[in-house]
């Protein structure tokens, strides 16, 4: 059984009833731990679509501030151009593995100047521009009828190569939106402790 | 039986334990750590600037590229079809407006609005502020500053909101000194928007409303709103009042002004309990398509800018027709051309119907004039006197929103359209009026072709109101900049 089998190991591991109190403190002092950084990096606002998350770390301000002051934020969100729409399996794959991959960056301090979208993000974002402007691309002009493979592969242009300006205002560098005024995150200490403390 | 665990299994735990917490201790700090520097964002600052700070250059060294496109509001070279930034004499153009205010200072001087960087200089040599000579006399409210200047919430902490209201205007001369600027829409700590007025933060709680909840796009017009509306002076106390408690339309406000009785002043001609339209600018703006598809003021009249690849909001507030490319053109294919005509075409269209109405008014208020003359009681004129009055609330509405035609073209239509029908109204009571009273003929019309014919004809001694406020100007001013300067109060000239 394999139930029993955990619990003879627990046993073997911590026979006396000092070495389970220990163990519990230590399992503990990892959760607590591990908690507070799933708290201070916002975990839970992921799971939306909420534009506000992007700037969770403060390098995407120039990216969240261009988009807004663009006619895109009128409509799109982050998500709805930065992640495929297709189906939720493919939606929530590519977010979660996007997501780490930006997590890990920011956190190992890798980040570059000047952010640029991998090939496949690019082949997400053409996707979500030809499922918007679907009209656009079928009754009035010939386009959107390539992928971004296609554009690699020399088949023809993609929707920014002549589009250059949209949605972020053209190319942005970490440095181009000083003083930008985006949502960033409030502070992971709570206003009632700051209160106690400044007393 | 009892399997003790062995020396080195323990300490492997101990170890294990050890180093995980470790790195997660690692992984929690490198994520303060780069939350911290949302902090520094912000605190990377040469000044730091704290509580209300009136004099604008001191924001230069933080937001040099925002203030310096600030300081272009003082530009006077833009001119559009009808508007532009510079001053005007509007009643050199439309000597009738002298008629409609006939009773009211308006009539003395009236001229069309320069960018924010002039608003201390313009009411200081306006003819409706009059000519002060001590702190205590003049004909305006310290409620007349409200909107000129940072230095105001700062005036209104020290002294009380209630208190600054209830002074005269010549009575804060020397500490509202600095053109509107960075306080009135900023807070100085993180340059967030917030609201530095009462009146607005009172209006949204008569509402039941919380401004406290509103986004950054709606903060984007809020803070115009504080100014750029439609408002009036409350009771004995002068108490800034925004007319909003039954909405936003032109018959929502009447009706508010109505249930109170307020009005203005009194007609000199007609004796029609007149209101004094300001500017409601965010309310006809809000009814428009733009504001609906949720465009904000600054989208259009401080649109992003892009200099050496950084990216920033244009602080030089003007028209957006004076830079197409970055307002329509962020959203609209057309040509300039195009884009300028459709404006055009609005305005075109309203100033049709402006030009009307204005003219008939004018008749209007002359022939109530006469029937008094020729011995009207109240009760014949009771319905005429009411007719004015809705007819002009509607024609100022429409008017003294200087972008109305532009931001709610049909809504402006209608309350013109309405005012003409209530102007055309008016006359036909009136001729009844005189008919009784056994005058039929056409009432004789003034000369009013000039402004200086109209300001004759209603009685106004210009020569001595100038001479007033020069005199004003050449002793009392020079005084007020004294003693701001000797307080440090004033920002350095640009």
């Amino acid at each position: 059984m394999g139930g029993m089998k955990i619990k003879e190991i627990f046993q073997r591991l911590f026979p006396s009833r000092t070495r389970k109190l220990v163990a519990i403190v230590l399992v503990g002092v990892v959760c607590g731990l591990g908690s507070y950084t799933l708290y201070a990096s916002r975990v839970w606002s992921y799971v939306s679509d909420d534009p506000a998350t992007c700037v969770n770390c403060h390098i995407m301000a120039p990216y969240y501030a261009t988009w807004s002051h663009s006619s895109h934020s009128r409509n799109a969100t982050c998500n709805d151009c930065h992640v495929p729409h297709e189906n939720a399996a493919k939606k929530w794959f590519f977010k979660g593995m996007d997501g780490m991959r930006h997590a890990a960056i920011f956190s190992m301090r890798g980040e570059r100047q000047v952010i640029q979208a991998l090939d496949e993000s690019d082949e997400v974002i053409m996707n979500n521009c030809i499922r918007c402007h679907t009209q656009l691309n079928t009754e009035f002009v010939k386009t959107g009828r390539i992928d971004h493979e296609g554009v690699i592969a020399g088949e023809g242009k993609a929707c920014w190569d002549c589009h250059r300006d949209i949605p972020h205002g053209g190319t942005n560098s970490l440095s181009s939106t000083p003083n930008a005024l985006v949502p960033y995150p409030k502070s992971t200490t709570p206003g009632w402790l700051k209160e106690m403390l400044s007393k | 039986m009892e399997k003790k665990l062995k020396s080195w299994q323990g300490w492997l735990l101990f170890g294990g334990t050890m180093v995980v917490v470790f790195g997660l201790g690692m992984l929690a700090s490198s994520v303060t750590e780069r939350r911290a520097e949302v902090a520094s964002v912000m605190n990377n600052k040469k000044v730091e600037i704290t509580g209300i700070e009136a004099r604008n250059d001191k924001f230069e060294p933080n937001y040099p590229r925002e203030y310096q496109t600030w300081t272009a509001t003082a530009d006077t070279s833009f001119k559009s079809l009808y508007n532009g930034n510079q001053m005007v004499d509007v009643l050199e153009a439309r000597p009738e407006m002298v008629v409609l205010w006939a009773g009211y200072a308006f009539s003395k001087d009236y001229s069309t609005p320069r960018g924010h960087m002039h608003a201390i200089d313009d009411i200081r040599h306006s003819l409706r502020t009059g000519a002060p000579m001590t702190a205590e006399d003049g004909p305006q409210p310290a409620t007349c500053w409200t909107c000129k200047s940072p230095d105001v919430p700062r005036m209104m902490q020290a002294m009380g909101v209630e208190n600054f209201y209830k002074g005269k205007w010549g009575g804060m001369g020397s500490e509202i000194v600095n053109p509107i600027g960075c306080a009135d829409c900023h807070e100085p700590e993180n340059m967030n928007l917030h609201i530095s007025r009462p009146a607005l933060v009172e209006a949204f709680q008569r509402q039941g409303k919380d401004i406290n909840q509103a986004t950054q796009q709606e903060m984007r017009s809020l803070v115009c709103a504080q100014c750029h509306v439609e408002y009036y002076f409350k009771g004995d106390g002068k108490y800034l009042t925004f007319p909003w408690d039954k909405g936003y339309t032109v018959e929502d406000m009447e009706a508010y002004y109505d249930e109170v009785g307020f009005s203005d002043f009194t007609h000199k001609l007609s004796r029609a309990p007149i209101l004094k339209a300001q500017h409601p600018d965010y309310e006809i703006s809000q009814m428009g398509i733009h504001a609906q598809r949720g465009v904000s003021c600054a989208d259009c009249h401080m649109p992003y800018k892009s200099e050496g690849g950084v990216k920033y909001s244009d602080h030089h507030i003007q028209s957006p027709l004076a830079m197409i490319d970055r307002t329509c053109q962020v959203c609209h294919r057309e040509s300039e051309e195009t884009l300028r005509q459709n404006v055009y075409d609005r305005q075109n269209k309203a100033r049709e119907m402006r030009d009307r109405l204005e003219n008939e008014l004018a008749k209007a208020h002359v022939e109530a004039a006469f029937a008094w003359e020729k011995g009207a009681n109240e009760e014949q004129m009771k319905d005429v006197l009411k007719l004015i009055r809705q007819a002009q609330w509607r024609w100022d509405f429409g008017v003294a929103s200087h972008g109305g035609a532009f931001h709610a073209p049909q809504e402006i239509q209608r309350i013109l359209g309405n005012g003409l029908d209530k102007a055309m109204q008016a006359r036909l009571v009136t001729s009844k009026v005189l008919a009784k009273l056994g005058y039929t003929d056409n009432v004789p019309m003034p000369d009013i072709s000039t402004k200086e014919k109209a300001q004759k004809y209603i009685g106004l001694d210009m020569a001595s109101d100038r001479a007033a406020k020069q005199k004003f100007l050449d002793t009392v001013l020079p005084e007020w900049v004294k003693e701001a300067q000797q307080n440090n109060r004033q920002a350095k000239d640009i």
